[in-house]
């Protein structure tokens, strides 16, 4: 008796199959409709963004790239003329509009490289790691304090007052040594002027597109 | 008899369909925070740089100040009509049903902190969460003598032409070598000798 | 959250093993649908069996409406699927010979390797065909090397291509199919019955 009657609910079986897609492909249209949710989790990106993880202080940025070190990669978010008036060795030219356009993302989404951002201060660098962050790259820091506080420790460091500890002459004699290291002539120096000012020679970075390891369909 | 047994298949596994889809809907679970606005509408408000106000600018009749800074300073002492929202709970309920509130209200929302730099990640999260009317006032607050002073601030400038810099000192540099030239009558002169590049003249060779 | 192995929660070096298993479902499939007989396949050309038009639009529409849910609830983004590039006369002239040999052998590439499994002598020879025809094309490559790479399109879908909304387009799309169902349902009652 029960079998009779199921077998006569299935013998609508493919009107309900037919039934049950149109719904479902009706429900689609019907559904609110929202902006994609692009990148991260607000939440997350709170959280991320208040932590300062992220900064990287002259000094040691400085001694990077004193001792060369490769795995770094400057970008420069400030715009075209700034970057050519002043800029830190080796940087990259990404100005803030320009951030996300497909030529930068080579830049910025990666991972071979950490990658450091800096602007006059550090606002729009922040700025320019904020808006990264939400598209989850990885590998960013941003110059705390940005070229001008490259200018106020490295370029131009403040002699320390006699009464101030030993650390303090240190990293005096570290910054000053950095500071001719990148440029600047000091009267007691007496070879750094006979030098020929060394042009420091771009160097070319290319860096690699993040593998997206393209699937490859077929029948 | 045969037919129901191949129907079977089909009904369980139509079953077994119906079953995912509708687990996947009740699992679903809609995030509290959304994004409104896409990257690359934000990176465009961004370079627009009309999101600075200056404190002269604010119009206590449709903006409403929020002093992003924590309790402590806040209670220490801030602007007039200035709500206290701490940076870090800007997402909490209560504090979005604020924002929601001002929104429906079409107040425009002025943030403040301690610097510019610290209002930065605050505005942009609000700005992509779809609040569009959100400003950062230009002002840096400190404190004297326990007193709250408020100043405007250019964001971004630049200190120093650090090009410059370098150029004076190499200057000045050899402004004072050339006095220590004139003093000392005969100066040893170190002698930095150049070794020239030996351009290989190529060996033919073989 | 979803594809999986694009963003790492599957680590690619998993994908020939992953091939290898939705190969063999994919085959076991085939072969209980009945699709590794020639005359099924063929039958959708004369008329009397409709099973392979109507097997592979309802996959494709279940697929469809699941990506786009799942899309829309987030658990996949539609953004980063595979989308096969186009490349315009390639898939037009493929297609027609492609079609020729579907309804001159009786096979698609994949049924006829199905029912080399069990033993069909002529998709054996249909697979022989195929090598052939693989080898010819690779001699003469540069031949059809225009046609080839000629036309491209991009990776393009029908969304893109039209500008419609995805989501009418999958309804529309879902209609289409049932009426066809209904159609060719018509079509296989008015035939007369082939027993094979």
């Amino acid at each position: 008796m029960v079998k009779r009657k199921v077998a006569k609910v299935l013998a609508f079986r493919y009107k309900i199959l037919a039934g049950i897609l149109i719904i479902l492909a009706g429900g689609l249209v019907l559904l609110p409709k929202y902006e994609k949710h692009e990148g991260i989790k607000p939440e997350q990106l709170l959280s991320n963004v208040i932590s300062p993880e992220r900064y990287i202080s002259t000094d040691i940025l400085a001694d990077k790239l004193i001792n060369q070190d490769p795995s770094y990669l400057l970008i420069d978010v400030r715009d075209k003329e700034s970057y050519h008036t002043y800029t830190l060795p080796n940087a990259i030219n990404i100005p803030l509009a320009k951030l996300l356009d497909e030529d930068s993302e080579r830049y910025l989404n990666q991972d071979e490289y950490d990658v450091v951002l800096f602007s006059n201060d550090n606002f729009y660098a922040d700025q320019a790691w904020i808006l990264c962050n939400r598209l989850d790259y990885q590998n960013l820091h941003v110059l705390k304090g940005g070229i001008n506080q490259w200018f106020n420790t490295v370029i131009n460091p403040p002699k320390p007052l006699e009464n101030m500890p030993t650390e303090q002459f240190e990293l005096y004699s570290f910054r000053k040594a950095a500071s001719m290291y990148f440029g600047v002539a000091y009267p007691e120096q007496f070879k750094a002027v006979k030098k020929p000012k060394k042009k420091i020679v771009k160097k070319i970075i290319t860096v690699k597109k993040k593998k997206k390891a393209p699937a490859e369909g077929g029948c | 008899m045969k037919e129901l047994e191949k129907t079977k298949r089909i009904s369980i596994a139509s079953t077994l369909f119906i079953l995912v889809v509708l687990i996947a809907v009740l699992a679903f679970e809609r995030p509290k925070h959304m994004y409104k606005v896409n990257s690359v509408n934000t990176l465009e408000k961004l370079t627009s740089n009309d999101y600075f106000i200056s404190l002269n600018d604010v119009n206590i009749e449709n903006d409403i100040l929020i002093d992003v800074r924590n309790q402590f300073e806040y209670e220490k002492g801030h602007l007039k009509n200035a709500l206290n929202i701490y940076a870090p709970e800007i997402l909490s309920d209560t504090n979005s049903t604020i924002f929601e509130e001002l929104k429906e209200r079409d107040k425009t929302i002025v943030l403040y902190g301690a610097n510019p730099d610290e209002v930065n990640a605050p505005f942009m999260l609000l700005y992509q969460l779809g609040y569009t009317r959100v400003k950062i006032l230009a002002v840096e607050n400190s404190y004297v003598q326990n007193k709250l002073i408020t100043n405007a601030v250019d964001i971004e400038k630049s200190v120093a032409n650090v090009n410059a810099f370098i150029d004076e000192s190499i200057k000045k540099a050899t402004q004072s070598l050339k006095k220590k030239v004139v003093v000392r009558k005969k100066p040893r002169k170190k002698i930095i000798t150049v070794k020239k590049k030996k351009k290989a003249p190529a060996e033919g060779g073989c | 959250m979803g594809p999986l192995i694009p963003n790492g929660i599957i680590p690619s070096d998993w994908d020939s093993i992953i091939a290898i298993l939705i190969g063999i479902a994919f085959g076991f499939v085939l072969e209980a649908s009945g699709f590794s007989s020639s005359r099924k396949l063929a039958g959708v050309f004369y008329g009397y069996d409709f099973a392979v038009l109507k097997v592979f639009f309802t996959a494709a529409l279940v697929a469809t409406i699941g990506i786009y849910y799942m899309d829309y609830l987030g658990y996949l983004d539609v953004g980063q699927l595979y989308v096969h590039p186009t490349f315009l006369w390639g898939a037009i002239i493929g297609g027609i010979i492609m079609g020729i040999g579907f309804v001159a052998g009786g096979f698609c590439p994949g049924t006829s390797l199905c029912a080399v499994a069990i033993g069909k002598i002529d998709a054996i020879i249909y697979v022989v065909g195929i090598m052939i025809g693989v080898f010819i094309f690779s001699e003469l490559f540069f031949l059809f090397e225009p046609l080839y790479e000629g036309a491209f399109f991009g990776n393009i879908t029908l969304m893109d291509s039209l500008g419609v909304n995805p989501y009418w387009f999958i309804f529309i799309f879902t209609i289409i199919a049932i009426v066809s169902f209904v159609i060719s349902d018509i079509i296989r009652k008015r035939n007369k019955k082939i027993f094979y």
